[in-house]
């Protein structure tokens, strides 16, 4: 089945009881994109992975995985996938070349051997792969829980937090690596917290707060959606805010003490600084405010 | 069925690899030929060996079959008794680590994001646990079959194994698998159900005290009603009885001599098949129906 998307939630929710993990969520994921998943603690991030892995029903809607429903035909939906989902589980008394055995097993790969070494250099792993997976480091543990997402050979890759644990330059490699995946042609989607790695790796992302999709799109438009000037008066914020709020090009206007946060374009600044001297308000410092995908974030999640 | 055959290999190694199964087996060896060792110590003392003094606290009848248990053919069917005893209960926690520790080590939804054919992965799950109780079954009968070598020797008779022995010990190995299979698949069920090794073991041990209070109300089988006592004979208790209970008969020792079984009252071979066949299917039906209809993972 041929379709330019790679994952499509439809409408999906999830209720544990009265409360409701995943609230109507519907989102696009294109083919060959890495897809960054972000929302705060308990935003529903993990129940929605779990439920495009079939490993959670939805209460409605469904999902699919390029163009098959996961709910009515899984092994189909499922067989191009590879996922580490929260965290990186291995049976700890084996070995973590053994541990890939198991799941080359399990799937039936013809020549396991050559392809067990092959996704350990991928992910570094090769000169540890005979010491048992209790004895492996968080990093190496995460590296594992890497190879053993791309062991099936994967057009899509679900990652639930990739850069858990690692150390710098472990995160850096991983973002190499998974820049290398995406060249590859294959679609990445996957959830972060680490919104700097995210900014630097995905294409587009989805912001999810209490199982609701609040903000969707290219990286490069949220950030431009995040951009505008930091002003500091030295008083009268409030009033500030309202002079302000009546100008058709200010998008939206807010203060944090005698900081005022504006939604417009950097090239108005001196028309504000000449408004606000002429109501009296004194005007201390105008600045660019940073356009970065955590102060978007964090914008769109801190609101009510 | 190649779906199948590959998730079974992969079992396989899981199941071969993992130390908790050679720790119950050699616990359980360990266990064995303590019992043996005491069998062999009360027969010598009986004959006056030790310390050249007969000590006889046993009647003629006892100390026999405790002579037929310490040699050939005889040792099998003592062997396959204890296999459905304390071999039981090690399965019962092996069943439970199987299952329960895939919930909690959280190689669970790894391997079923991979394989969404829930059914197959459990079918294959528990046709492995079956096939390394079976192993487990040979190494048991393989220690009890040298110890059996010694005793032998020191009682001057070892006795001797025909090859319809060995058919007939096949057929008990079965038959002890078969006995297990209730408590095994009801460990499961527990497990699956309690998402945990605890939930399962816990299970595991109220269905067996359940079981063991049903064998005190064995004076129903004695009763003139007809009805009390085939409801009676429909727990589990008395089934497994008379199908443990064929372990020594098939190979020639009394097996009322040792454990007091009154074999008159307990219910019909053919009956007992079908019981425990019908409560194995009930509680694998609900480990079936629970493992593939179930989130694999809580709200998170």
């Amino acid at each position: 089945m041929s379709t330019e998307w790679a994952i499509e939630f439809h409408a999906l929710t999830r209720r544990f009881g009265q409360h409701t993990a995943v609230d109507a969520l519907s989102l696009r994921v294109p083919r060959s994109s890495v897809f960054g998943f972000l929302g705060p603690n308990g935003a529903g991030k993990t129940t929605t992975i779990a439920m495009l892995l079939g490993l959670v029903r939805p209460t409605s809607g469904h999902i699919t995985i390029f163009g098959h429903d996961v709910q009515r035909t899984p092994t189909t939906a499922l067989q191009r996938v590879g996922a580490m989902i929260e965290y990186p589980a291995f049976f700890p008394y084996l070995s973590g070349y053994d541990n890939l055995r198991v799941l080359a097993r399990a799937d039936g790969i013809a020549q396991p051997h050559a392809r067990i070494q092959q996704v350990l250099a991928l992910v570094d792993l090769a000169a540890r792969s005979k010491d048992r997976f209790k004895t492996y480091s968080q990093g190496m543990k995460q590296r594992l829980g890497i190879a053993a997402a791309l062991l099936n050979q994967p057009d899509l890759i679900v990652l639930d937090e990739p850069t858990n644990g690692l150390d710098p330059a472990g995160t850096v490699e991983m973002r190499e690596l998974i820049r290398t995946l995406a060249s590859e042609g294959r679609t990445i989607f996957m959830s972060s917290h680490l919104l700097h790695e995210v900014e630097q790796v995905c294409d587009q992302v989805a912001i999810i707060k209490q199982g609701k999709l609040i903000a969707s799109g290219k990286v490069t438009e949220l950030l431009h959606r995040g951009q505008g000037l930091l002003v500091q008066v030295t008083d009268q914020a409030e009033a500030a805010v309202a002079l302000l709020g009546k100008l058709d090009w200010v998008n939206s206007v807010r203060h944090e003490g005698l900081t005022l946060l504006i939604d417009a374009p950097h090239e108005r600044a001196a028309e504000i600084n000449a408004l606000l001297t002429r109501n009296d308000i004194l005007v201390a410092e105008i600045r660019t405010r940073e356009a970065s995908l955590e102060a978007f974030f964090l914008q769109v999640t801190e609101q009510p | 069925m190649a779906t199948l055959l590959h998730l079974i290999q992969a079992e396989w190694l899981k199941l071969t690899r993992r130390p908790l199964i050679w720790l119950l087996y050699g616990t359980f060896v360990v266990l064995l030929l303590i019992t043996f060792a005491a069998l062999l110590f009360v027969v010598l003392l009986h004959d006056g060996a030790i310390g050249g003094v007969a000590v006889q606290v046993l009647n003629d009848n006892q100390i026999n079959q405790f002579r037929q248990e310490l040699r050939f053919p005889g040792v099998f069917g003592a062997l396959l008794g204890q296999i459905n005893s304390i071999g039981g209960i090690l399965a019962m926690i092996l069943a439970a680590g199987v299952i329960g520790n895939e919930y909690s080590w959280g190689t669970l939804r790894v391997q079923l994001a991979r394989q969404p054919q829930r059914g197959y992965y459990l079918i294959a799950k528990l046709l492995t646990l079956l096939l390394i109780l079976l192993v487990g079954m040979l190494l048991v009968i393989l220690a009890g079959g040298l110890f059996t070598l010694i005793a032998g020797w020191l009682l001057g008779n070892l006795g001797r194994v025909s090859a319809g022995d060995l058919g007939l010990l096949l057929l008990g190995m079965l038959r002890a698998l078969y006995v297990m299979l209730p408590y095994v698949l009801f460990v499961v069920a527990a497990s699956i159900i309690g998402r945990s090794v605890l939930a399962g073991v816990a299970g595991g041990l109220i269905f067996l005290t359940l079981d063991g209070g049903a064998g005190t109300l064995s004076f129903l089988s004695q009763t003139d009603n007809p009805i009390v006592r085939g409801i009676y004979n429909l727990l589990l208790q008395p089934n497994i009885s008379r199908l443990v209970a064929q372990h020594r008969q098939s190979f020639g020792t009394d097996p009322t001599a040792v454990t007091g079984l009154d074999l008159s009252t307990l219910p019909p071979t053919w009956q007992a098949i079908i019981v425990i066949g019908v409560y194995s299917i009930v509680f694998a039906g609900y480990a079936y129906v629970s493992f593939t209809r179930r989130d694999i993972v809580g709200a998170s």
